[in-house]
């Protein structure tokens, strides 16, 4: 086990590794020059040429990457081109918002639609079934950022302790912490929790008729403890899988929602970063949600193990 | 003779699908005695699991289950409520199924498949509730020195699975099929069951292991003196472990007898066709004899003998219903053949060199 995790971490930095020379290559191919883009129109010649040699812009590509690398593995993400604060500064800034969020928003998403998926499968063609599998399609035919807009219009207008807008850290109080990111957290959770509670009643009805569901009855189990015991575990094992996959959209998700409630997250400081070419900010944020990724899809496997014990992962198995 | 462990009695099981209905049993009777192992033998599709199934009350909803008597030691199954037929339910009443890959939980030890049965249905005194249950299953996992715990080793030990401790902790896919059945048969016994119900017990093992299954199960019998019903689609199965045996065809009960009297004489004809189709290792003919036709459609059963389509000696009188005719004590068989009113030109039937040449269309 433990050297299967070392092997996946290695593998991991491949990724990354792969990831961020991809990135440092895309934003160098996005037409638009940074310092055109910071002076303005009217500069002169000379100052660009100085403000390029100042940013290190003037040398050879190979030779910026080599830096940038040199640099990146020493966990050392840079500098904004346009305001000189370091990226890792800037990223933990707008990561807590985009990580408060998302996790808020699959606990949410996770601790509705399994047990709905669970009573949903119990009851099938019952009217609670009908009721959860209409409200699990609503949820997800939209895509998030709907859903706040929805939130917003329909939830912020009528209570206003429910603010419509930004972001407050928990270090503001916890109150208010959680007011500001309930409503985005719903938001993201709807479309994934949608999904997940649909993966949970099919992934339960197939494990209900299996033929060891019918040993469990066999023996004189009550009902309850057949479900809870005999068929909740197995039904959960496609779903952690599908959980894991989703959690890329989900984080798509919450750049989209962010916006709407105008929260200054990762999202928004890509996107204004891509506005400005401001290439390590671009990268670091990118390669920071590559790490992200390659760490909860680790995580996943991991938890993936623990749930079924037919996959073990040991020397040479499992890449 | 004692008093009967199973008495069932013109059992029906009728399924209801969207547009038809379905008589998967129709109208079966037969008992079995304490310590004998019945065997019902027919082909895929005849009846023989639904007729177990419906003695635990196990069937889907769908299924209409009809009977003048099912008696298990002298009480009445058909009147029993959920709960009281959950406490029979692997507990005096076991349950071994077919395929013992499927058929065991693969997310849980097989010492704690077996060892939960033996806390539900035996004297151990360890708690069975939900929020106990699930303790053990999702936090602390079954104390090893618990006494459902050990005696699930013990079991593990009577059916033959060496070094039992060390494959308790294991889970089914880490045994071989002939390992994860007997791990069904110790399973079967936790409860410590006066009968035992085996569908089809050695299908999907090969024929060495069947052979060492079968035995353990005779000796099981002949230690514990449990009876049981062995469900099979193979004569050459009924004839090593059986004492008596019921032949099923499309839901019902052709011939019931003794097997060494069934084997050698047989008095129905799906059962000497049946009996033609076993290959034999001593003959050198290539083909066998199987019987022409297939099973008719148990949603639109022609009335009378449901063998009428692929017998060779059907004869006007086949079309009516049938009657179990008793030939000999303790044999009956279910054929118009045994009436005494039969036409003359069939009265040779019976010889055993008669081939009937017409086909036997002539009603
Ligand atoms: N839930 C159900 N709904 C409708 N029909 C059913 C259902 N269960 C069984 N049947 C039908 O009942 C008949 C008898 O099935 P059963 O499983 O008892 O056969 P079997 O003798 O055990 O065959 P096999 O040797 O293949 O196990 C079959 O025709 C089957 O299609
Ligand atoms: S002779 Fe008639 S009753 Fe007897 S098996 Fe043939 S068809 Fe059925
Ligand atoms: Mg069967």
């Amino acid at each position: 086990m433990r050297r299967y995790i070392a092997k996946r971490l290695l593998h991991s930095l491949v990724v990354v590794w792969i990831v961020a020379t991809v990135v440092f290559a895309v934003v160098r191919a996005i037409p638009g020059d940074p310092v055109q883009l910071m002076l303005g129109g009217d500069a002169t010649q000379e100052a660009r040429e100085q403000l390029r040699t100042q940013l290190g812009l003037d040398e050879p590509i190979y030779v910026q990457y080599a830096r940038w690398m040199g640099r990146l593995a020493q966990g050392d993400l840079g500098e904004s081109l346009s305001t000189g604060v370091p990226v890792l500064e800037l990223l933990i800034q707008v990561g807590q918002p985009t990580v408060s969020i998302g996790l808020l928003g699959m606990l949410i998403a996770l601790s509705i639609a399994i047990p709905a998926g669970l009573i949903s499968a119990l009851h099938q063609y019952e009217w609670d079934d009908y009721v959860a599998t209409f409200i699990a399609f609503l949820g997800i035919s939209m895509p998030g950022f709907w859903v706040g807009i929805l939130l917003i219009v329909f939830i912020s207008q009528r209570f206003e302790f429910l603010p419509a807008f930004g972001y407050v850290g928990p270090g503001e109080g916890i109150r208010a912490w959680f007011s500001h990111i309930i409503l985005p957290a719903i938001a993201v959770g709807v479309p994934y929790g949608g999904i997940i509670m649909r993966m949970m009643r099919s992934s339960m009805l197939e494990v209900m008729n299996e033929d060891y569901m019918r040993t469990a009855r066999a023996k004189g189990l009550s009902p309850q403890l057949i479900v809870m015991k005999h068929a909740f575990q197995n039904a959960l094992i496609p779903v952690v899988t599908i959980a894991g996959i989703l959690l890329g959209t989900l984080l798509g998700g919450v750049v989209a929602v962010e916006i709407v409630f105008g929260i200054q997250g990762l999202g928004r400081l890509l996107i204004n970063s891509v506005h400005q070419r401001d290439f390590p900010v671009v990268q670091g944020s990118i390669v920071i949600i590559a790490v992200i990724f390659v760490l909860t899809n680790l995580l996943v496997d991991l938890l993936y193990t623990v749930l079924n014990p037919k996959i073990k992962y040991g020397d040479g198995g499992e890449s | 003779m004692s008093n009967p462990m199973l008495e069932i009695e013109n059992l029906h099981v009728e399924f209801e699908t969207e547009d038809e209905s379905v008589q998967a049993v129709d109208g079966i009777s037969f008992e079995i005695h304490p310590g004998e192992v019945y065997g019902i033998v027919g082909e895929s599709g005849s009846g023989k699991s639904v007729t177990a199934l419906s003695i635990m009350a196990l069937l889907d909803s769908n299924a209409n289950v009809t009977a003048d008597r099912v008696r298990f030691d002298g009480t009445d199954l058909l009147s029993k409520t959920d709960s009281e037929m959950r406490s029979i339910r692997g507990g005096e009443i076991s349950m071994i199924f077919q395929d013992p890959m499927n058929s065991l939980n693969p997310v849980i030890t097989v010492g704690e498949q077996i060892a939960e049965v033996v806390r539900h249905h035996g004297d151990v005194n360890e708690s069975t509730n939900l929020v106990q249950e699930m303790r053990r299953k999702y936090v602390t996992g079954t104390s090893a020195d618990s006494a459902s715990w050990r005696r699930a080793v013990e079991l593990l030990e009577t059916v033959g699975i060496p070094d039992p401790e060390t494959r308790a902790q294991e889970y089914p896919h880490q045994l071989s099929g002939g390992m994860r059945q007997r791990v069904m048969i110790a399973q079967a016994l936790a409860g410590d069951p006066s009968l035992i119900l085996a569908d089809e017990p050695t299908t999907a093992l090969d024929v060495s292991i069947e052979a060492q299954i079968l035995n353990q199960l005779l000796d099981l019998r002949d230690e514990f003196g449990v009876s049981v019903l062995l469900i099979t689609h193979d004569l050459g199965v009924v004839r090593e472990t059986c004492d008596r045996v019921a032949v099923m065809y499309a839901g019902e009960l052709m011939e019931k007898a003794a097997v060494e009297e069934l084997f050698e004489d047989p008095q129905h004809p799906y059962t000497r066709g049946l009996m033609q189709s076993i290959p034999r290792l001593t003959d050198d003919r290539e083909m066998l004899d199987v019987i022409e036709g297939s099973v008719p459609n148990l949603a639109a059963k022609p009335p009378g003998c449901p063998f009428q389509d692929r017998c060779a000696w059907a004869f006007e009188a086949c079309t009516q219903p049938l009657e179990e005719h008793e030939v000999d004590p303790g044999h009956d068989v279910a054929c118009h053949l045994h009436r005494e009113d039969i036409p003359e030109e069939l009265g040779e039937w019976n010889s055993p060199t008669a081939v009937r040449t017409d086909g036997g269309d002539d009603r």
